[in-house]
């Protein structure tokens, strides 16, 4: 039995998911944290279900690329049952979405999700009512703390054996009439599995992927045509306003058949709240809040960092003890143990720090709240708040940053936030940052380098908005209340981010690792560097050595650090290394070329085309600061 | 005529008529945002950032482009 979770962003689909599939997707309060969706399957006795967490949806008329994934999904029909997650404390909203969904006619269920929130609200929900309005079943959870997940396999069932369709909610009469005027006239072809019901509403709605699909009927084409015009002069407003009023009132009208809302209770978290997004107070606290977290992942990373370090570095010392030096065989097992001595020591410290961090930030909801204070800013560089989240998650990885940008609603805002996105320093990038100019030079260095990323960042938002202008409709977000984190959540999410850099970035960095002790063993490594020191020595002023670290640097950005210590024969790179060479190899590594991974989803994302425009954007860039670096921080030091 | 720009933190208004094209109307017909809507706004424009409105119980942040094209009336 297929069993597809639909709600609108935010409600708590992933959540629920996560509850029954084991940790499997990555949630966080706000709206649009799923971008595509995730399939697992539970077996439960000897029935196996297949569960689908969709993106969140405000309505069928799909307005960015998350909400169409979830339309086609849900009207291809694969579904056997549909649960419909909704916030119960946005109740009346949510229900318009319901409305929706019951005319697509599959069996449902209703779960009313976030009910204690919903009662904070001093909302009370009598929930055999909406059962009985809707004629299928209702249940209610709390799925961060794991409270009525029990429920949802059995009423699912229950749906699906019973054929529990959602009964049809009827607008008003001259509207049903011309909804049964289009139907009639539907050609046979158009209708397939899809309720001819449906098809019409969204005719008259004017959703242009349905409209599409009939310009090769022209009759039936000017017909709806002329109905829309109608109900334009009979109720003085366009039909797709008309429906949508028509399908508020209807909700209202639910809403106020179910729901009893009492006083709420004014609560601490609202004071808070007024505070985080204060004109005042806002900014200050946005800066104290990132820099916080930066100086704590520093910290915590320094003090962890050294003795790990340490210890393998004594290991590779003693190396030489137990092996015959300079063999075949030496300098595998040497790749091998710098290499996990790269990731074990250089990137984990500073990872799980910040990934905790970037968690809670989420968790909470400060995110969405970051938009509102960011949007004056943002669009100065063309774009709007909502921009400021895939920037934000980039922090972490640019993975995810650039496939958040589907939230976006225009293919321009996409294209712009992903480009900007990559230059972004991952936490890959950071550890070079941490470990090269941070180690080195000061942590004031470091943090130098952030702010001079940023002021880059808008400089090329300046400009690549001039090439592509376009009026963007401008910041349109809900804010979700904010949460309080649970430490179940905080830990597993944590822990899902690491186990992905664990299985997929560290097998690289010790293959690489190796590959290049290999390389350095056939004294294959000098060619390289040979070929790449017009470059590198002559244009960016580096040791002759460091070419080839940053052509593996290409598959993972840290490895071009870890395999500058190799590369460079010590673990003390300021005694042959000068600081302007150290700030200026950080530069060149911060922005050019994104890693293999980025690569591959803005393939996925934006295409071949786009893809290799980035690409060759992210070296002139590099090219062009390290260059320019270089010489200014010669004249000064 | 008065748009979201123009009232002042705290105050109720009434939604009175959405200009602006079917994109604009569409998301925040969406979003159940509705000529007739009771709201109450939250946060008033600064530094020509954006507004942040509480209706039908949640929050909702416009832009400041968006907040311009709604018009409004205060109530009470």
């Amino acid at each position: 039995m297929k069993i597809a979770f639909i709600g609108q962003p935010n409600a708590g689909k992933s959540t629920i998911f996560n509850g029954l599939a084991g940790y499997k997707t990555v949630t966080a309060n706000f709206p649009g944290q799923t971008v595509n969706y995730t399939i697992s399957t539970v077996k439960l006795g000897d029935e196996v279900f297949e569960i689908v967490d969709l993106p969140g949806i405000y309505s069928l008329t799909a307005i960015d690329m998350a909400e169409l994934e979830s339309r086609k999904y849900i009207l291809s029909g694969q579904a056997d049952v549909v649960i419909n997650v909704i916030d119960a404390s946005t109740l009346s909203r949510s229900l318009e979405l319901t409305l929706q969904l019951a005319e697509l006619q599959v069996p449902m269920v209703i779960c009313l999700n976030m009910m204690d929130e919903a009662r904070r609200k001093g909302i009370e929900i009598n929930k055999e009512k909406l059962s009985q309005i809707f004629g299928v079943p209702v249940i209610e959870t709390v799925a961060n703390k794991g409270i009525g997940l029990d429920k949802i396999f059995s009423s699912a069932k229950e749906a699906y054996y019973k054929k529990l369709i959602p009964k049809i909610q009827l607008f008003h009469k001259d509207i049903e009439e011309k909804i049964e005027e289009i139907e009639k006239m539907m050609p046979t072809e158009l209708v397939k599995n899809i309720p001819g019901r449906y098809i019409s509403l969204k005719l008259l709605e004017g959703d242009q992927e349905i409209f599409k699909e009939i310009r090769n009927y022209p009759e039936f084409f000017n017909k709806i045509k002329q109905i829309r015009e109608e109900i334009k002069k009979t109720h003085g407003r366009h039909t797709d306003s008309v429906i949508s009023s028509e399908r508020h009132a209807l909700t209202m009208n639910i809403f106020e058949e179910v729901a009893k809302v009492g006083e709420p209770s004014k609560s601490f978290r609202e004071k808070v709240d007024d505070i985080l997004t204060n004109k005042y107070f806002g900014y200050p606290l946005l800066l104290i809040i990132v820099f916080g977290i930066f100086f704590i992942v520093f910290e915590i990373g320094r003090i962890v960092e050294d003795p790990l370090v340490g210890i393998f570095d004594s290991m590779i010392e003693k190396l030489p003890g137990f092996l015959e030096n300079d063999s075949l065989i030496f300098f595998i097992f040497k790749g091998l143990l710098e290499g996990f001595s790269g990731g074990l020591g250089v990137a984990i410290p500073y990872l799980i720090p910040f990934f905790i961090g970037l968690t809670i930030l989420e968790d909470i909801g400060y995110l969405p709240r970051m938009a509102f204070l960011m949007d004056t800013i943002m669009h100065r560089i063309g774009l709007h708040g909502k921009s400021i989240l895939p920037f934000v998650i980039s922090y972490g990885c640019n993975v995810p940053g650039v496939m958040g940008t589907r939230i976006l609603e225009s293919p321009r805002d996409r294209f712009i936030t992903a480009a900007l996105s990559v230059f972004i320093p991952c936490a890959a990038r950071s550890t070079i940052i941490f470990g090269l100019v941070g180690a080195y030079i000061g942590g004031l260095a470091a943090a130098g380098l952030y702010i001079f990323n940023i002021c880059i960042v808008m400089i090329l938002g300046g400009i690549l908005t001039r090439f592509i202008p376009e009026i963007t409709p401008g910041l349109i977000m809900e804010i979700p209340p904010l949460r309080i984190p649970t430490l179940k959540n905080i830990f597993l999410k944590t822990w899902l981010r690491l186990k992905d850099f664990m299985l997929v970035a560290w097998p690289l960095l010790v293959i690489s690792s190796i590959i290049l002790s290999l390389l350095e063993y056939f004294k294959m490594d000098t060619i390289l560097n040979k070929i790449f020191s017009p470059i590198v020595s002559w244009m960016l002023g580096l040791p002759e050595e460091t070419g080839i670290t940053l052509v593996f640097g290409i598959l993972r950005k840290e490895l071009s650090m870890i395999m500058l210590f190799q590369a460079m024969h010590t673990t003390q790179l300021n005694t042959v290394m000068t600081n302007v060479q150290l700030i200026v190899f950080t530069i060149f590594t911060l922005f050019y070329i994104p890693c293999v991974g980025t690569m591959g989803v803005l393939l996925r994302e934006l295409g071949a085309r786009k893809m290799i425009l980035i690409t060759v954007l992210t070296i002139t860039v590099a090219l062009i600061l390290s260059v320019l670096s270089r010489i200014i921080l010669s004249l000064i030091i | 005529m008065k748009t979201l720009l123009d009232i002042e933190n705290g105050k109720k208004i009434k939604i009175l008529k959405i200009s602006g094209g079917k994109g604009i109307r569409h998301h925040l017909q969406c979003l159940g945002i509705h000529v007739g809507d009771i709201a109450v706004l939250k946060k008033s424009s600064f530094l020509g950032g954006p507004v942040l409105l509480e209706v039908n119980g949640y929050d909702l942040a416009l832009g400041k482009g968006v907040a311009s094209k709604i018009e409004v009336e205060e109530i009470e």
